[in-house]
C-alpha cells in the first residue's frame, strides 16, 4: 500500500509533468501533441550515449537530454507547426502523431532493440517513511516536479511574458492585436513542453531502469494522457493533480494484480479515460467544453 | 418586385418521368462490378497455375498488401469522410483477427462465415469504445483508441487463456465441406473479392446521405446539426462501420498468414499497423478511396521487395518506418490532400476559373420555391393557429458574462420579425438558444406550440426550423451541388442500412433530391457551375446558395442572421425585395438580425431591440421608431 503509494507517487509526478506538457501545447496551439512522451525518451538515448558509453558524470547526461529534447521540440514547432498555422487542428495532430512514429523509428534504428540503462541519478537508499525505504533517487523526483510546477505557476501567472502566454491560449487574435509576438509565444510552448518531456522521462527511467525503444514512451504518454484529460485538457494545476491520481492507481493496481499478470496498469489508463468522457468529460478542473457558436 | 420573379421550380413537370424511370436490371455500373469481381477470382489463381516460373513469393505479399488496403479503405472512411482520428486501428485489426481465428479454428466455421463475424466484433468493440468519446467535440477518439490499443495489446492479448499470448490463435481457411484454401494465389483471390466488396459499400456511402452527413461533419459540426444530421450519431456510426472493415481486415490478414497473435499488429521490429494504416492514408490522400488502395499496395509491396531483398534486418529495411513517418508529416505540411490531392489541383484550377468567370455585382436573384417532396412526411403535425416561435425568459451565461438575459420574443406565422442591437448586444446566442446550437441556463422555447427547449439542433432542424449563419453556414470545401443535396438530408427517406446497399429506394430517392437540387441551382443562375466548390464563390453568391440550402426543406421557420454580411452593395440592396418575395409570394416565416437597420425598419412586420441580452422593445417599426429609449441606446442621431 505505502510501496505503491511511493512508487504511485513518482509515477505520477511525471505523468503530470508530461499532462503539463500537452495542456501547454493544447492551449497555446489547440493541438494535441502525440509526440509529447516520445521527445523526451528519444533523448533518453543521448543522456545514454554520454553516460553510458562515453563515461560522464549523470548531470551531463542529463542535461544532453534535456538540450536535445529542446532542439527536437524547437524544430518541429518551426518546422511543422509554425507552417501549418492556417490548417486545421486535426491535420496538425496528424503531424505529431508522425513525429512520434519518425522518433519511435529511429531510435529502433539507431539503437536496435538492445535495452540500455542509466545509473540512478543519485545511490542510495534513503530515509525510512513508515517502514518503508524512500530512495534519495525518489526523493529528488518529488523535489524537481514540485519546483517545475511552482515555477511554471508563477511564470505564467506573474510575469508579463507569462501572462502573455495565457492570454494567447485564451484568443490568439486578440492577443495579437495588443502586440504579444504570437512566434515566440508558439516557441516558448513547445520548447517548454519538450523540456517537460525529458525532465518526465529523466524522472520515470529509474522506476522502468531500462531504455529500450517502445518501452517508456508509450507508458509515460498514455499515463499523461488520461492526467491530462482528467485534469480537464485545459487546465495547468488539473493536470498535476491528475497525474498523482492516476500514478498512484496504475502502481496500487500493479501492486494488487495476481503475480504474471502483467500490463494491469493499462487497463487502469483506459478505464479513467472512460470513466472521464462518460462522467465527466471538462475533467475535473477543466472548464465545460467550449461549444463554438459560429460555423 | 412582383410576384413573377418567383421561380416556382416544384410546379415544373421536369422532374417527375425522371424520378421514377424504371431501372434495368443489368445497369452498365452493374455490369462492370461484374466484370471487376470476376476478374478478381480468376487472375490470381489461373495467372499463378499457367505461370509457374513466376516468383511464388508474390501472391503473398499481394494478399497481405490485399488486407491493408481493406484497412486502409476502413481509416479512411473514419479520417477522410468523418475527420476522426483513430490511433487503434491495429487493435481493431487484431480484434477481427482473433474473431476469425476462433470463430475458423475454435468454432469450426468456413471462411466466409468468419469474415463477417470478424466484422460484428470488431464494429462492436468500436460501438463501445466510440461512444463515450464521440458525444464530445475534439480529439477525443483520438484519446480513447490510443489507450484501447495499448490496453489490447499490453494485457489482453498477453492474457494466454483466451487469446493464446505469443503463440496465438490459427485461422482455418476452410470454404465449404473439407475444402480448404491452400495456395495463397487463391487466398489472393479470395482477398480481392473482399476488396472489391469493401470498395462498393464504401462508394455507396460516399454517393449517399451517410457520405454527404460525415463529409459535412469533417468541415463543420454547427454546421452539419443545422442541416439536421444528428451529429453524434454520424460519427459513431463513421467509426463502427470503420471498425466493422478493420475486423474483415484484420481477418484478412490472419487467413493469409495462417496465424495471429499478440505481435502481429504491434511488431517490435517495423511500423504498428495504426500509424501504418495512418500513413497509408493521409499521404494517399484524405478522403480518396483510390489513393488510400494505390498507397495500400505501393507500401506494403515496398516494404516486401526491400525486406525481401535486403532481408528483415538490414539496415535499409529500418530506413522504411522513418521514411513512411517522414512522409506523415511533410504530407500534412506541405500537401494536406495527399497524392490525390496533387492530382485533383488541376481540375480546380479550372473550376475557380469558371467560378470567377461570373464574379460581378448582381442583384440577388429570385430564390427558388421548393415545395416539399410528397415522399417526405412531416414529422409533426404543425399547429397553423399557434405562433410559430414563441420564446420566453431565455437566458445564457458564459463564465461570468450574461450573454443573454431573460430575453423573450414571438413570431407568428407570414410574418418577417427583424432583431436588432449593437454588436455583443447578444442576438446571435439568442438564435444559438433558438436554434438548438446552445442550450441555454433557463426559458422555453416553443416551435408551433410544442416545447423543444430539451431537443438538439438536428432535432429541431427535422421539426422545419432552418437557420443561416453569420460566417455562412455551408460546408465550403464541397460543391454547391453536395451542400444542396447535404440540406435535403432530413428529407432522405432512407435509413442508414438500405444507403450502404443503395436499394432502389435509395436510388430513388437520390434521383429526387439531385433533381431539386438541380432546378434549386439553376434558378440561382449557377446553372453548369454545380461541381465548383463553395469556397470559390464570392461571399455574396456564397450567402444565396446558403440561404437558399435553408429553403429547400420548405422549413415552417427560416432563421437569417445577418445575411446581408459578405454582399456587393447591389446585392445587398435587392435583399430587401428577396426578403418580401419569402414572406409575400412563398407564405414563409423569418427572423431575421441585421444590422442595415434602415432595411429592418422597411421590411419587417415586427422588431424586437436587444441591448445588453436584453429585449429593450418590441412593435411595428413606427413603434420602435418612436420609442424614446431605443432612439437614444441605439438607431442614434442618424435615423432619428
Amino acid at each position: 500500500m505505502i510501496q505503491g503509494l511511493i512508487v504511485g507517487l513518482v509515477q505520477g509526478g511525471t505523468y503530470g509533468l508530461i499532462a503539463l506538457g500537452l495542456v501547454l501545447c493544447y492551449r497555446g496551439s489547440r493541438v494535441l501533441n502525440f509526440a509529447q512522451a516520445e521527445i523526451g525518451t528519444a533523448s533518453l538515448f543521448i543522456a545514454w550515449i554520454v553516460v553510458g558509453a562515453w563515461h560522464h558524470p549523470y548531470w551531463m547526461g542529463a542535461l544532453a537530454a534535456i538540450v536535445s529534447a529542446l532542439v527536437i521540440g524547437l524544430l518541429f514547432e518551426r518546422l511543422i507547426v509554425r507552417r501549418m498555422e492556417t490548417a486545421s487542428r486535426l491535420t496538425v495532430a496528424v503531424a505529431t502523431i508522425g513525429l512520434f512514429g519518425f522518433l519511435v523509428a529511429v531510435e529502433a534504428y539507431a539503437n536496435g532493440p538492445t535495452p540500455r540503462y542509466l545509473p540512478p541519478p543519485i545511490k542510495g537508499l534513503g530515509p525510512q517513511i513508515a517502514g518503508v525505504y524512500v530512495s534519495w533517487t525518489q526523493i529528488l523526483t518529488y523535489a524537481v516536479i514540485a519546483v517545475v510546477a511552482l515555477g511554471l505557476t508563477f511564470f505564467l501567472r506573474r510575469t508579463d511574458f507569462g501572462l502573455g502566454v495565457l492570454a494567447s491560449a485564451q484568443d490568439a487574435t486578440a492577443a495579437r492585436l495588443v502586440g504579444i509576438p504570437q512566434n515566440r509565444v508558439s516557441m516558448f510552448t513547445w520548447g517548454v513542453a519538450a523540456v517537460l518531456s525529458a525532465l518526465a522521462a529523466l524522472l520515470i527511467e529509474p522506476t522502468i531502469t531500462l531504455i529500450a525503444p517502445n518501452t517508456i514512451g508509450p507508458q509515460l504518454f498514455l499515463g499523461g494522457l488520461a492526467a491530462a484529460l482528467l485534469g480537464g485538457l485545459t487546465s495547468l494545476s488539473g493536470a498535476l493533480v491528475g497525474g498523482l491520481l492516476v500514478g498512484v492507481l496504475s502502481a496500487e493496481a500493479t501492486q494488487l494484480a495476481p503475480n504474471g499478470v502483467a500490463g494491469v496498469y493499462t487497463v487502469v489508463l483506459f478505464a479513467i479515460v472512460i470513466g472521464v468522457l462518460l462522467l465527466r468529460p471538462q475533467g475535473l478542473l477543466g472548464r465545460p467544453p467550449a461549444r463554438a457558436e459560429s460555423a | 418586385m412582383s410576384a413573377a420573379g418567383i421561380v416556382d421550380a416544384g410546379r415544373q413537370p421536369a422532374a417527375a418521368p425522371h424520378a421514377t424511370q424504371r431501372r434495368a436490371l443489368l445497369t452498365p455500373r452493374r455490369s462492370n462490378i461484374l466484370l471487376v469481381l470476376l476478374g478478381a477470382i480468376l487472375l490470381p489463381s489461373v495467372t499463378y497455375r499457367a505461370m509457374p516460373l513466376l516468383p511464388s513469393r508474390y501472391p503473398l505479399a499481394l494478399a497481405v498488401a490485399t488486407s491493408i488496403a481493406v484497412g486502409a479503405l476502413s481509416l479512411n472512411l473514419l479520417v477522410g469522410y468523418a475527420g476522426q482520428i483513430s490511433l487503434g486501428h491495429g487493435a481493431l485489426l487484431g480484434v477481427g483477427a482473433y474473431a476469425a481465428g476462433l470463430a475458423s479454428s475454435g468454432a469450426g466455421l468456413p471462411m466466409w462465415l468468419a469474415l463477417p463475424i470478424a466484422a460484428l466484433v470488431s464494429g462492436l468493440i468500436a460501438l463501445i469504445i466510440g461512444f463515450p468519446a464521440l458525444r464530445l467535440r475534439g480529439l477525443y477518439l483520438a484519446i480513447v483508441t490510443v489507450t484501447f490499443g495499448f490496453a489490447m495489446y499490453n494485457f489482453v492479448l498477453q492474457w494466454n487463456a483466451f487469446t493464446g499470448g505469443s503463440s496465438g490463435v490459427s485461422l482455418v481457411r476452410r470454404l465449404w465441406g473439407k475444402t480448404i484454401i491452400t495456395s495463397q494465389a487463391d487466398m489472393l483471390s479470395a482477398g480481392l473479392v473482399v476488396l472489391v466488396l469493401a470498395w462498393l459499400l464504401d462508394s455507396n456511402v460516399t454517393r449517399s446521405k451517410l457520405g454527404r452527413a460525415f463529409r459535412a461533419i469533417r468541415e463543420s459540426e454547427p454546421v452539419a446539426g443545422s442541416f439536421g444530421v444528428d451529429v453524434s450519431r454520424y460519427k459513431l456510426l463513421a467509426f463502427v462501420l470503420s471498425g466493422a472493415l478493420a475486423g474483415v481486415a484484420g481477418a484478412l490478414y490472419g487467413f493469409t498468414l495462417y496465424l495471429v497473435n499478440s505481435e502481429t499488429f504491434n511488431p517490435p521490429v517495423g511500423v504498428d499497423y495504426s500509424l501504418l494504416l495512418l500513413i497509408i492514408v493521409v499521404v494517399g490522400g484524405l478522403g480518396s478511396r483510390a489513393g488510400a488502395v494505390i498507397a495500400a499496395f505501393v507500401f506494403s509491396l515496398f516494404e516486401f521487395i526491400i525486406g525481401d531483398r535486403f532481408g528483415s534486418d538490414s539496415i535499409i529495411y529500418g530506413l522504411v518506418p522513418i521514411l513512411g513517418s517522414l512522409m506523415l508529416m511533410l504530407t500534412v505540411a506541405r500537401h494536406p490532400d495527399g497524392m490525390a490531392g496533387m492530382l485533383r489541383e488541376r481540375r480546380h484550377r479550372r473550376r475557380r476559373r469558371a467560378a470567377a468567370a461570373d464574379d460581378g455585382d448582381h442583384a440577388m436573384p429570385a430564390l427558388p420555391s421548393m415545395p416539399r417532396p410528397e415522399t417526405a412526411a412531416r414529422p409533426l403535425a404543425m399547429e397553423r393557429s399557434l405562433p410559430v416561435l414563441e420564446v420566453e425568459s431565455v437566458s445564457m451565461r458564459f463564465g461570468g458574462l450574461v450573454a443573454v438575459d431573460g430575453a423573450s420574443l414571438r413570431v407568428d406565422r407570414g410574418e418577417i420579425v427583424g432583431l436588432i442591437g449593437p454588436n455583443g448586444a447578444g442576438k446571435t446566442t439568442l438564435f444559438n438558444c433558438i436554434s438548438g446550437l446552445l442550450r441555454p441556463d433557463g426559458g422555453t422555447v416553443r416551435f408551433s406550440g410544442r416545447d423543444v427547449s430539451a431537443l438538439s439542433a438536428h432535432e429541431r432542424a427535422g421539426l422545419g426550423l432552418s437557420r443561416t449563419f453569420q460566417q455562412i453556414g455551408l460546408a465550403k470545401d464541397q460543391s454547391i451541388l453536395e451542400n444542396m443535396l447535404l440540406a435535403q438530408h432530413v428529407l432522405a427517406g432512407y435509413g442508414s442500412s438500405s444507403a450502404l446497399l443503395y436499394t432502389a429506394g435509395v436510388a430513388r430517392s437520390e434521383d429526387e433530391m439531385r433533381a431539386r437540387a438541380v432546378q434549386a441551382i439553376a434558378a440561382l443562375g449557377f446553372g453548369g457551375r454545380e461541381d465548383v466548390p463553395v469556397r470559390l464563390l464570392s461571399g455574396g453568391q456564397q450567402r444565396i446558395v446558403e440561404v437558399a440550402c435553408a429553403l429547400l426543406t420548405d422549413p415552417e421557420l427560416l432563421m437569417l442572421d445577418e445575411p446581408s454580411a459578405g454582399m456587393a452593395p447591389v446585392m445587398a440592396e435587392s435583399l430587401a425585395d428577396r426578403l418580401r418575395d419569402l414572406r409575400d409570394s412563398m407564405g414563409r416565416t423569418v427572423l431575421l438580425i441585421e444590422h442595415n437597420v434602415p432595411l429592418v425598419l422597411d421590411v419587417c412586420d415586427r422588431v424586437y431591440v436587444l441591448t445588453a441580452g436584453r429585449v429593450l422593445a418590441g412593435g411595428t417599426p413606427d413603434e420602435i421608431l418612436a420609442h424614446p429609449e431605443v432612439v437614444n441606446a441605439y438607431l442614434g442621431e442618424a435615423v432619428a
